[in-house]
């Protein structure tokens, strides 16, 4: 079978990437019998239309953003909460473990997709034009664009900045005419869109770490006999593996590059714990009912080796 | 006919109307709010984006009621005005099976397909409140389709295009024009 | 099973259109039946119905219709060719130029092409015809121009092309080999078609100057007459502030084009009602219906081209067609050439915005492929559809001129064809020369 797999990024990108190791993988795994084709660029639809397409069983595979899978099933959203994932290992021990697992059985039973693999894309950076930033105090006097996301609104606004939502599309013309002087998003993101033409300062916050499933329809799963379902998630597991490496060695290349194009690079100080209790107090509580409730974000915390949080 | 009737006859019309008015005060008080005092409400682009996937539906169906959909016609120059309505009512049986087809369609994806959660991000209500004017509007184009043609082979009305413009009329507001200069 | 699915898809769809099928028909049940031939749900349809619509960019289009056409029942319109008609002083073809730019000036407020030349013919045909021109010139040169309309933004061709073209993104082979190719928006084919229309604009004014010289068209002996300018100057104001709100909020980045367009209604509601006093509520409501069915009619093609366009793509067949074309030839002026042709000839006889519609996801793969920038493509796109209206046998803007000044069509498309020739002229130089559309939204920063 050949299966056709919708792709929201372009070429170049991290979900590429995965997209790429898991048709390898398949072809091999299968002796060729099985194989994929990747349409790439949103070619089949925005990518919260993937997800009906695949739950219906018109379209194969789908590998979007997470947040996209989240209004139809709302309990995968405790990976988009802020600061819950502080390194690519906490992201790797929870999409791997016992929570990555539970999450896909609840987006087979919710919205009848299986997430077979992940992609890791890294933490959404914070750039700008006008200042270094390190401590919530300098976020001050910026006008900072987000996507119309409403837990990346309130975050900025739990650091006492309100931000700007703006289409993805008007967003580099944005930064360039200094309608607003800074944006956030994955190492890999600002490399291919050339933000380093618009913008000088870096600092490396980690409110959001990207996650981006590649999911199957669960109807095509099912109709897969018992040996090709084994192949499908073996394929997903090298394609998640090669998505931690593309990851590792993608960010220290292109933080060269953006150096040599004249960016500076700067941690937040104090390891970041100014950022880090303004956020997660301000914000974590008004999402824990959709994600089920506050034992499952003490769960994802303890996983990862945190502390638990009270009411 | 009755200004009841009237109404009925011009259904998509009057819900058009009202909801192409609504959508557009709507965006102009966004605008104000928004450039007056720096604030917007979440849910204005939300729920006029709504409004105006049924102003479309409903507008197509009211295009169908006027015969207003664009066809390819230079090919009939030779034939006689009596045969080409014969010809386009065998057209129109596609398009009869189309809509059928597509209201069966909708009907299952709203009430047997549609994700549980996928609701409006801003509003809070079920998408399938949004997608149920699919099935409406294509039946009620279906019955348009059907009418039109009943109109012109039964009755023999003449359905002239909309878009053409009645050249008497561009010539006597030219003339009149012409007055109030002289 | 790539050339069967071609052969139903194209097949299904031509036979549908020549026994007279709506295009919106022809185009939905070609990829039906296409789609069950290939044994797949069309079920998704129905998910693309809604969201091939409800997008907010679309909006732009029933304002801006809306708006134009309560321009035209507030008197806006008429104004603004006023000004115009009061420039044309004492040169040679001096009527005929002021016609063209009366063009350019709707055109700027008006979306459509056979508006303006219907809004625009209407006062000045007659007035050329009072001063001697002949008729059928008359007709020519103003059918013409009213083709500027859609080239000049605002323009409704423009935003059906944007939103087309961004749902079609360069193929990752096209990119391999020519690099990022810049995202489409709006407003930034909008600047685009700036320097293309003044282009075309002065082409038609340098034949019309070669035309009015032979016939021995020559300005009014009175000159000038300034006081008459200022006159309608003054008169024009509030018609003449329009362009400037729309095109001004847009570009200072104060309003998306819907929004722009959103303001433009309230703008020309207040003029029209409280100021020239020429609006009633029959107007208004007339205004509403026509938005209704303008606006049906042109979405429900936008469904049916999308789904028709999912189906080429999933099937990757623009592919198909654009190695096809490349192996014919890779040289990009050739390309240029067959596209312009084959625009030209469509132009004749399909309406403006479906054949956008339909041609977008065939022929912008293709564009890509051979390193075509898509805002250059969608401004040439324009303009050779733009023409189509004043080529027989549907030149909508042809007819038109014809009913106002009673001449018939041949002589008009006679008289039109040095026209149509130097604009043909204009748009090989604006396909060749991309600098003339890319340069000014690269000046502005878009
Ligand atoms: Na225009
Ligand atoms: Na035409």
């Amino acid at each position: 079978k050949n299966f056709k797999i919708a792709v929201g990024d372009s070429g170049g990108s991290s979900q590429e990437a995965t997209g790429i190791g898991f048709v390898n993988a398949l072809e091999e795994l299968s002796g060729g019998k099985h194989t994929g084709t990747l349409f790439l660029n949103g070619q089949l639809g925005s990518e919260q239309d993937t997800v009906n397409d695949a739950a219906i069983g018109t379209l194969d595979m789908s590998l979007l953003a997470i947040n996209n899978i989240t209004p139809f099933s709302p309990s995968v959203g405790v990976f988009t909460l802020p600061y819950v994932i502080l390194s690519l290992e906490d992201a790797e021990t929870l999409t791997n473990g016992p929570i990555g697992q539970e999450l896909t059985e609840n987006t087979i039973n919710d919205a009848g997709v299986r997430i077979v693999a992940w992609t890791y894309t890294g933490f959404r950076v914070l750039t700008n034009s006008k200042k270094p930033v390190k401590s919530v105090a300098d976020l001050k006097g910026l006008v900072i664009r987000v996507p119309k996301n409403e837990i990346m609104i309130d975050t900025y606004k739990a650091w006492g900045i309100s931000p700007t939502p703006m289409a993805w599309s008007e967003t580099f013309a944005g930064l360039q005419t200094k309608v607003v002087d800074g944006q956030d998003n994955p190492y890999t993101t600002i490399n291919a869109m050339k933000f380093y033409e618009v913008q000088k300062y870096v600092t490396n916050i980690r409110y959001i770490f990207s996650i981006e499933p590649l999911i199957i329809s669960e109807q095509v799963f099912q109709e897969l006999s018992a040996e090709d379902q084994a192949i499908v998630l073996e394929a997903g597991k090298a394609a998640t593996a090669a998505s931690a490496t593309f990851l590792r060695e993608k960010e220290a290349e292109i933080k060269q590059i953006l150096l040599e194009n004249g960016m500076e690079i700067s941690d937040p100080e104090n390891n970041e714990e100014e950022f880090i209790t303004l956020a997660t107090e301000a914000v974590w509580p008004k999402f824990y009912d959709s994600i089920g409730g506050i034992e499952k974000m003490n769960a994802v915390l303890t996983a990862i080796g945190r502390d638990p949080v009270s009411e | 006919m009755t200004k009841f009737w009237y109404v009925i006859d011009n259904i998509e019309s009057y819900i058009c109307r009202t909801l192409l008015a609504i959508f557009v005060c709507l965006l102009f008080l966004q605008v104000v709010v928004r450039t007056l005092f720096d604030f917007s409400f979440s849910w204005v682009e939300e729920l006029s984006i709504y409004m105006f996937v049924w102003f479309v539906f409903f507008g197509a169906s009211y295009a169908a009621k006027m015969g207003a959909h664009n066809r390819v016609t230079f090919q009939f120059k030779f034939l006689p005005p009596g045969a080409i309505k014969y010809i386009e009512a065998f057209a129109d049986l596609f398009w009869v099976f189309f809509n059928v087809y597509f209201v069966y369609l909708s009907i299952d994806f709203i009430f047997n397909k549609m994700n549980r959660f996928q609701s409006s991000q801003t509003l809070g209500f079920h998408l399938s409140w949004v997608y149920i004017v699919l099935p409406i509007a294509f039946a009620l184009m279906t019955f348009r389709v059907l009418q039109v043609n009943y109109k012109k082979i039964i009755k023999g009305e003449d359905m002239r295009d909309p878009d053409a413009i009645d050249l008497d009329e561009v010539r006597a507001e030219a003339a009149e024009l012409e007055l109030e200069k002289a | 099973m790539e050339s069967q699915i071609i052969l139903i898809l194209f097949g299904g769809f031509l036979f549908l259109l020549f026994i007279g099928a709506p295009i919106t028909v022809a185009l939905g049940v070609s990829t039906l039946i296409s789609f069950l031939y290939l044994d797949e749900n069309p079920i998704k349809f129905v998910q693309i119905a809604f969201t091939s619509v409800g997008s907010f960019p679309l909006m732009a289009l029933p304002a801006f219709i809306l708006a134009g056409a309560l321009m035209e029942a507030s008197g806006l319109s008429r104004r603004l060719i006023n000004v115009a008609e009061s420039f044309a002083g004492p040169f040679t073809g001096g009527m005929s130029a002021a016609t063209v730019f009366a063009c350019l000036f709707f055109g700027a407020i008006s979306g459509s092409g056979p508006a303006t030349t219907a809004a625009v013919g209407m006062l000045m045909i007659p007035a050329m015809i009072d001063r001697g021109y002949g008729r059928s010139f008359s007709s020519a040169i103003t059918a013409s121009s009213g083709g500027l309309g859609i080239v000049i933004p605002p323009s409704i061709p423009l935003i059906i092309f944007g939103i087309a073209a961004l749902g079609m993104p360069a193929p990752p082979a096209a990119v391999e080999e020519f690099g990022q190719f810049q995202t489409v928006s709006i407003p930034k084919l909008f600047i685009a078609g700036f320097m293309p229309a003044f282009l075309i604009a002065g082409s038609l004014l340098a034949m019309n100057y070669i035309l009015a010289k032979k016939h021995g068209y020559s300005g009014s002996a009175k000159g000038w007459s300034a006081r008459q300018i200022w006159c309608e100057l003054y008169r024009g104001f509030w018609a003449l502030m329009a362009p400037v709100v729309i095109l001004g909020g847009i570009y200072s980045g104060f309003f998306t084009p819907t929004e722009a367009a959103i303001v433009a209604i309230f703008y020309t509601v207040v003029v029209g009602a409280f100021i020239y006093r020429e609006l009633s509520w029959q107007k208004l409501f007339a205004a509403l219906e026509t938005t209704t069915w303008l606006t049906g009619r042109v979405l429900l093609i936008m469904f049916t081209a999308t789904v028709f366009g999912r189906l080429l793509v999933e099937n990757q067949i623009p592919a198909v067609i654009a190695d096809g074309m490349l192996s014919v030839t890779e040289n990009i002026y050739v390309i240029w050439t067959l596209v312009i042709f084959f625009l030209l000839f469509v132009g004749m006889f399909m309406e403006t915005l479906a054949t956008i519609l339909i041609l977008v996801p065939v022929m912008l793969p293709v564009a890509y492929s051979v390193g075509i920038d898509p805002i250059h493509f969608g401004v040439v796109m324009v303009c050779c559809l733009g023409i189509g209206f004043q080529t027989p046998p549907l030149g909508e803007n042809l007819f038109i001129a014809s009913g106002i000044s009673n001449i018939s069509i041949e002589k008009i498309s006679l008289a039109a064809l040095p026209f149509a020739f130097i604009n043909t002229v204009a748009i090989f130089i604006i396909a060749f020369v991309p600098e003339i559309s890319l340069w000014l939204p690269r000046f502005f920063g878009y």
